[in-house]
């Protein structure tokens, strides 16, 4: 055989004729399986399914801090994601691929971990940068930052790097297309994130959030207006005085 | 700002040390309200100290008599034991802008009041919303750094801070609380 084989590293198809020319005796290679040969790709649906996926990973935009700096450089003409298949996405209903890039604080964690259920299954986390693994500089005085992403939802690589350099970023999404490559339909879902730190169970109460969001409509804002002193009413201030009956919902 | 109010001067025998009352003193001497005129900044800015129940009469005389843009309004804490301090920078934008609008030669005049507050229970002060809508969330931070509460405020919360959180992180008796997060202990 090995004589017969050329010594190219990957054979063009007239060479895999030839070879097949070759070693198929007086007869000749059969037509039918040649042509299957050439245009049939025989593979599992394992393989086809995970080369779909691996191949279209859209990440969410996502970013809260420098890492995404050197994430948002993939997206230009310099380092270009779009040869992965990697396609931004600003919605994550669309996205399959969420990349942590910066530091994560407890006033944004529920928006993280909204976003991060919203995204349809399967999905995929990198947690990107020093603050999302573990808190990074933060990690020792912060009274705010949480101390690696993972304690919020589960992640299936870590890109270290104070932020890391966007060929990093590169060679987390091949690792990260490696994993989705491995991975059977079969056996989805069958491995979870074990709980990965000590908790205690908390003895908070439930109290009324002061932050409820009527700012402009609060009695106390309107009772502020009211109280002002003679002659320093705005004209802007009829609007939230006398509000349009609720026209909105209509 | 860490000057250091002199202890303002009752008659005008012993002022020497003190500066002469500029002419925003001079105007609200002469309108019959009650103030103390303190040394100007560095930069020569008149500086006028007032109780904290004449606050608002004051800023509205001072906004009829032209100062009409609140510039800045912020707190500090002078140090253990002593005042908390709120000021208010006012500045006549609209005569200035008139001037420059018409040509003339003017300088924007600036008057900076100053409220000193004791740190024992809750300071209280007026809120000069109903004057200046831009205090909304200037006396919000203050109240939030230095727990200084200006009543009839609108939405008297803290602004920076969680909600939840407790003490005045800017007073400098201010010690913060032994924060340890479970997650931690990686």
């Amino acid at each position: 055989m090995s004589e017969t084989t050329p010594s190219i590293q990957s054979p063009s198809i007239t060479a895999v004729r030839d070879l097949r020319e070759a070693s198929c005796g007086p007869i000749g290679a059969p037509a039918v399986t040649n042509d299957l040969s050439e245009n049939v790709i025989l593979t599992s649906l394992d393989d086809l399914h995970n080369w779909a996926r691996l191949s279209s990973l859209w990440p969410l935009l996502y970013g809260t801090a420098c890492c995404f700096i050197e994430f948002a450089a993939l997206i230009g003409s310099r380092f270009d994601f779009d040869r992965f298949g990697l396609v931004p996405r600003s919605s994550p209903r669309q996205a399959d691929l969420l990349i942590v890039a910066g530091t994560v604080t407890m006033k944004m964690a529920p928006a993280l971990v909204r976003l991060y259920e919203q995204m349809p299954e399967p999905k995929y986390v990198i947690a990107m940068g020093a603050c999302t693994i573990t808190g990074g500089m933060f990690s020792a005085d912060s009274t705010t930052a949480v101390r690696g992403v993972d304690k919020l939802i589960p992640v299936d690589l870590y890109l270290p790097g104070c932020p890391p350099r966007p060929e990093a970023i590169f060679d987390a999404v091949i690792k990260l297309r490696k994993k989705v490559g491995d991975e059977s339909l079969a056996e989805r879902r069958k491995h979870q994130q074990t709980h990965r730190y000590f908790t205690v169970s908390h003895r908070m109460k439930r109290v009324e959030a002061q932050v409820t969001g009527s700012y402009l409509r609060a009695d106390s804002q309107r009772a502020a207006l009211a109280a002002a002193p003679e002659g320093q009413l705005l004209a802007t201030d009829a609007a939230v005085l006398t509000p349009v009956a609720d026209a909105v919902d209509s | 700002m860490s000057e250091t109010p002199t202890t303002p001067p009752k008659d005008d025998s012993s002022s020497l040390a003190a500066a002469q009352p500029g002419p925003v003193s001079t105007w609200l001497t002469q309108q019959g309200f009650e103030h103390d005129h303190l040394d100007p900044d560095h930069s020569g800015i008149e500086q006028i100290g007032v109780d904290a129940a004449v606050l608002p009469i004051i800023a509205a005389a001072l906004k009829s008599h032209g100062f009409d843009y609140l510039q800045c309004h912020g707190g500090y804490d002078e140090g253990p034991g002593q005042h908390l301090v709120c000021f208010y920078h006012l500045l006549a934008m609209r005569e200035q802008v008139q001037a420059m609008a018409a040509g003339e030669e003017s300088t924007l005049r600036e008057v900076r009041l100053k409220v000193f507050l004791t740190r024992e229970g809750t300071p209280t002060l007026p809120s000069i919303y109903g004057l200046f809508r831009g205090a909304d969330w200037q006396e919000r931070e203050t109240f939030d750094m230095f727990g200084i509460q200006f009543e009839g405020h609108p939405h008297p919360k803290r602004l920076l801070m969680p909600e939840d959180w407790k003490g005045w992180p800017l007073r400098k008796d201010y010690i913060q609380p032994d924060f340890y997060e479970m997650q931690d202990a990686y």
